[in-house]
Formats: C-alpha cells, sequence, structure tokens
C-alpha cells in the first residue's frame, strides 16, 4: 500500500474512527464544560444561561478558593522538588545497570506506577493510622506516650504523592540519561574533573530535557492529585480536585465546578505548551 | 559503569580522597536502595495486613489468617466491583484496539498534513487532567439523558465510553511505535510474490504487530481497571467500579478485608505486566 496518492488518503481515513470518538467523547464534552463555566448558579434552577466571567473572579479573589489553590501550587511544588532530588540518582542508577539487571529494575520502577492508587493509599494508611505501624512502632520504643495523628495531615499527603509520581520522574529522567555517551564521563574525569564536576557540566546539562519534561508530567499529576489528598488528607484538607468533585456533584454548582476545573486544566497545558516549545527550541539537534 | 562518576553526586573525590569518595557512594547506593524501598512500602505493608489474624490492627499481629480473602469475597460490593471493573476495562480495550490500531496505521504510514497535529490530537487525552476528563463528561452524560431519554450514568455503556477514551490513547502511542520499527519490505516481499493486501495484512503485518498489540491491550486493560478520577462521576446506585468500591471503603476505615482486596489487585496487574514483559520489553514501551 501507499504508492498512489488515492491509496495514501486512504491510509489517512483509518484515522478518522478514533478521531471523531475522541472528539466526541473527550472534546465536546470539554468544550461543554468551557461553556458552562460563564454561566452562573442558581439555586432553584441550579443554572442560568448567560455570560459572566463571576465564577473565575470568585476563585480569584474569595479567601476560601485563594486558599486552595495556594495550598494545591504548594504541594505540587514541594512534591516535584523532592521527587526530583530523589529521582535523579535512582534513574542514573538504572540507566546505567547492565541490560540484564536493567529491565529488572524497569519493572520494579512500573510496578508501582500501574497498581493503582487504592492499593497504595491503603498501605499508607496501615502505616501511618492511629493503630498504625508507624504509631506503634514510636509507642513501644517509648518515644511517645499517646498515638500521634500521622494520617489526615499535610505530611501524609506529601508522602502519598511523592511515592506515586516517583516512578514517572525516574522512567523520564532515565530515558535521557541512558542516552548520554559513558565515555563522556570516562573523557571528563580523565581530564580531571571531580564526580561532582562531571555531574554539573556534562551530565546535569545532557540530561536537562529529560529533567523539564520529567519536572512538568510529574508536576502536573500534583496538582491533579485526588486519591492522596481524599484519603491520606482527611475532610479538612483541601486542593483542587476534591474541591471540583464536591462542587460539581455534592453541590450541584457546575458553572463554579467547571470554572475550578478549567482553572486546573489550563494550568496543565500553558506549562505543557511552554515546556515543549523550550525543549524544542534549546535542544533539537 | 563508571561509578567514579555515579558516586560523585555531591562531592568532587579528587579534591576530598577516599574516604569521601566511600561515604558519598554509600549514600548513593543508600539513596537508591530506599526510593524503591519507599515505593513498595505500601504494597509490602498490604500483603502483610491482608494475612492479620485480627480485625483490629496490631503490630506485630497476634497470628496469621486467609479470613479475610473469603470475607472480601463475601462481602458483595468488592466482587460486584470486580465485575464490573472486569466487563468495562475488556469492552474499553477491544473499543480501544478496534479504533486504535487503524489510526497508529494512518499516523505511521500516512503522508498527509496534520499528522502530527493528529498524533498529539490522538494522544491529547493523556495529559488531560482525570478530574477535569471526569467533569465533562459527567456533565456532557448528563445533557445527553436529557436530550434523548437514555440513560448514560451508571451504565455499563456509559463506563465504557468514557474509558475508550483512556485507551485509544495507549494503544496508538504502543501499536505505533512497533510499526515504526517495522521492516516494511517484509510486506513489500510478500505483495511482490502475489498476496494480496488483506492476506499481506493477516499474514505478514499483523504477526510482525503482534507484541504491540498485545502490549496495547493489557495495558488499556489496566488503565481502564485502574481508573479513578473518571469512574468518579460515573459510578452510582447499583454500578460501582472495584477502585470506587476500595474508595468509599477506605473513606470511612482500613482494615485487613480491604487489605485483602488490594492483595487480589496486585497480584492480578502484576501478572498482567509480567505477561506483557514476556511479548514486549517493558523497558522499550513505557
Amino acid at each position: 500500500m501507499g504508492k498512489g496518492g488515492k491509496s495514501r488518503h486512504n491510509v489517512a481515513s483509518l484515522a478518522v474512527p478514533a478521531t471523531l470518538t475522541v472528539a466526541g467523547i473527550l472534546f465536546l464534552p470539554l468544550l461543554m464544560l468551557f461553556r458552562i463555566s460563564f454561566n452562573q448558579y442558581d439555586r432553584y434552577d441550579l443554572m442560568i444561561e448567560t455570560f459572566t466571567l463571576s465564577n473565575y473572579t470568585e476563585i480569584l479573589t474569595d479567601s476560601f478558593y485563594r486558599s486552595v489553590l495556594l495550598r494545591t501550587f504548594e504541594v505540587a511544588v514541594l512534591s516535584t522538588a523532592v521527587t526530583l532530588a530523589l529521582a535523579f540518582p535512582v534513574a542514573y542508577f538504572v540507566a546505567r545497570a547492565p541490560a540484564r539487571w536493567k529491565s529488572l529494575l524497569i519493572i520494579l520502577t512500573i510496578f508501582p506506577l500501574f497498581v493503582g492508587n487504592m492499593v497504595r493509599a491503603a498501605g499508607w494508611m496501615a502505616i501511618m493510622g492511629n493503630q498504625g505501624f508507624l504509631n506503634q512502632i514510636l509507642l513501644k520504643m517509648g518515644l511517645i506516650g499517646t498515638p500521634i495523628e500521622i494520617l489526615y495531615t499535610p505530611s501524609a499527603v506529601f508522602v502519598g504523592i511523592v511515592a506515586v509520581v516517583l516512578p514517572f520522574m525516574i522512567l523520564s529522567l532515565q530515558s535521557v540519561i541512558e542516552g548520554i555517551d559513558p565515555n563522556l564521563e570516562l573523557a571528563a574525569s580523565n581530564l580531571g574533573a571531580g564526580p561532582l564536576m562531571t555531574f554539573r557540566h556534562v551530565i546535569l546539562p545532557l540530561a536537562l530535557p529529560g529533567v523539564l519534561a520529567g519536572t512538568v508530567l510529574v508536576f502536573i499529576l500534583c496538582m491533579n492529585a485526588y486519591a492522596m489528598p481524599v484519603l491520606l488528607g482527611g475532610p479538612r484538607f483541601h486542593v483542587m480536585a476534591p474541591q471540583v468533585y464536591q462542587q460539581i456533584t455534592g453541590q450541584s454548582n457546575w458553572p463554579f465546578g467547571g470554572a475550578l476545573a478549567f482553572i486546573l486544566m489550563m494550568t496543565t497545558l500553558i506549562l505543557t505548551f511552554v515546556s515543549t516549545s523550550v525543549i524544542q527550541r534549546q535542544y533539537r539537534p | 559503569m563508571n561509578w567514579r562518576t555515579a558516586v560523585g553526586f555531591a562531592s568532587d573525590a579528587a579534591s576530598s580522597g577516599v574516604l569521601a569518595t566511600s561515604i558519598w557512594r554509600f549514600l548513593y547506593y543508600f539513596i537508591v536502595l530506599s526510593v524503591f524501598l519507599f515505593m513498595f512500602t505500601p504494597v509490602i505493608f498490604v500483603f502483610w495486613v491482608s494475612v492479620f489474624e485480627n480485625a483490629v490492627i496490631t503490630f506485630p499481629p497476634r497470628g496469621y489468617s486467609l479470613k479475610w480473602f473469603s470475607n472480601a469475597w463475601a462481602a458483595g460490593a468488592f466482587l460486584d466491583g470486580f465485575l464490573t471493573s472486569v466487563k468495562i476495562g475488556l469492552f474499553a480495550m477491544i473499543a480501544g484496539l478496534a479504533l486504535g490500531i487503524p489510526a497508529s496505521f494512518a499516523l505511521v504510514r500516512g503522508r498527509f498534513p496534520g499528522r502530527e497535529v493528529l498524533n498529539t490530537f490522538l494522544l491529547s487525552p493523556l495529559i488531560v487532567p482525570g478530574i477535569v476528563a471526569g467533569t465533562a463528561i459527567y456533565i456532557y452524560f448528563i445533557q445527553l439523558e436529557l436530550w434523548t431519554g437514555v440513560r448514560m450514568i451508571s451504565t455499563l455503556p456509559g463506563f465504557v465510553m468514557a474509558h475508550v477514551a483512556l485507551t485509544i490513547p495507549w494503544t496508538v502511542r504502543l501499536v505505533s511505535s512497533t510499526l515504526v520499527g517495522m521492516n516494511k519490505s517484509l510486506e513489500e516481499a510478500a505483495m511482490s510474490l502475489g498476496a494480496r493486501p488483506l492476506t499481506t495484512f493477516t499474514r505478514v503485518t499483523l504477526p510482525t504487530i503482534r507484541p504491540g498489540v498485545f502490549a496495547a491491550a493489557i495495558f488499556s486493560f489496566i488503565v481502564s481497571f485502574t481508573d479513578l478520577e473518571m469512574s468518579l462521576f460515573l459510578a452510582g446506585p447499583g454500578r460501582t467500579t472495584l477502585q470506587i468500591a476500595m474508595l468509599q471503603y477506605l473513606e470511612w476505615k482500613f482494615d485487613p478485608t480491604i487489605a485483602a482486596v488490594s492483595v487480589v489487585q496486585i497480584l492480578l496487574i502484576g501478572a498482567c505486566l509480567l505477561i506483557t514483559d514476556r511479548f514486549v520489553k517493558l523497558s522499550r514501551i513505557v
């Protein structure tokens, strides 16, 4: 296939059903949600067709929602930074491991990624709960007299989120570090560079596209985290994703929930767009 | 392997001597090991707690028992959720393959304007946040129900439709990466020996891309099975996925029963990943 103009056309048409499906199942609904986010909520009619920016301005001016946004941002920045620091040595280790070990290490990295957030949340609850492993150990060691609150604190959410996003960061970094010729490191050290210098002037600059890609991906995942804040943060820990759910299903306030969802998504899209264009401009060979 | 560099995440060995070097080397291994342990900690604890004798969790446990597995089985919510999730996962997987495989051919073999854009478009569901996609689809389904009278929320077709948005991009990603690596002269050889296009496709093309298709099938299933955010909006009384059933339980309490459910899920997904790894090296596809 694929010689004449006609069959080239035929090949392209194979993508039509999938394209229509993605457009119809995801993009049409997103457009609708976007339109709804400019409507007005009404206690009796639920929604009044209009065009107002009030939902967006309320999110940005109301002190509660401003704090929710800020907290989400805080959690995401902190988790991303720590994840990057922890993932780099691991990614380097995996990338430079002998082939036989590498596939095992990759499976070990991928496995927690696909096992599901509910399973991981359950595991952390076993450790952090009032009757959990950590409290009982501390009690037995006599370090504390009564169980301390670990679960339902911001730290619990932080730990849970970092564990969720670590595999993504490791895989992003690993794939880039793998492409760095080990001879470059040898050359650097032959020329008298110590490990720190080699890392700063050889590995890090070459791994930067991976660092950027991994950081953006992980930051987005942290911003949108739902399960960990709900299960490990408890009912008083408020971040964006659970608020969206709450507004849509709990309050039936579609316009406001829609605006929250779009602020969340715009952050994602802008970041993705900016970072990919930076990567392409800086690092295209 | 160049350990001298590996060691040096923060130290300059040339100037700080052998002792410092071995300290940094130790630290490097320590971090690597700790991170892997950290990622596996929840999984390990779930396994452990699932065989505790007592419902009230104490460390160390008073004894071990497998009764929580039968307990979880007997608590209908988890079994119902499991069966629903398997059904949704299989249907969404099949639909995703049916739509995604032809699309992958178009993207890899076709030379038409806008190919790059189309590729980004078909993969884009992966970057739309789950909670936003879930919200949008929920509202869309409710509007559809109002217009057509056909029930969508908490029905099997509704779930499957929403999850296809997840299985299409995974199929496109995995199948097109095998297609890119495929040697086209195999097909040309078959055709020049007189095979018709359809024969060439079923006897040459399909067997060659089978690993990619297989990986796509399994990953689609896993992604659909473990989806939380989209299903959250679609679940309702009478039809709930396993993840939602687990979420509702965990919001209330953690005990060995939910640990047993988690273990079953871990084993299922672990088996899926190991089987996939036999067909395609996981290190090359994710």
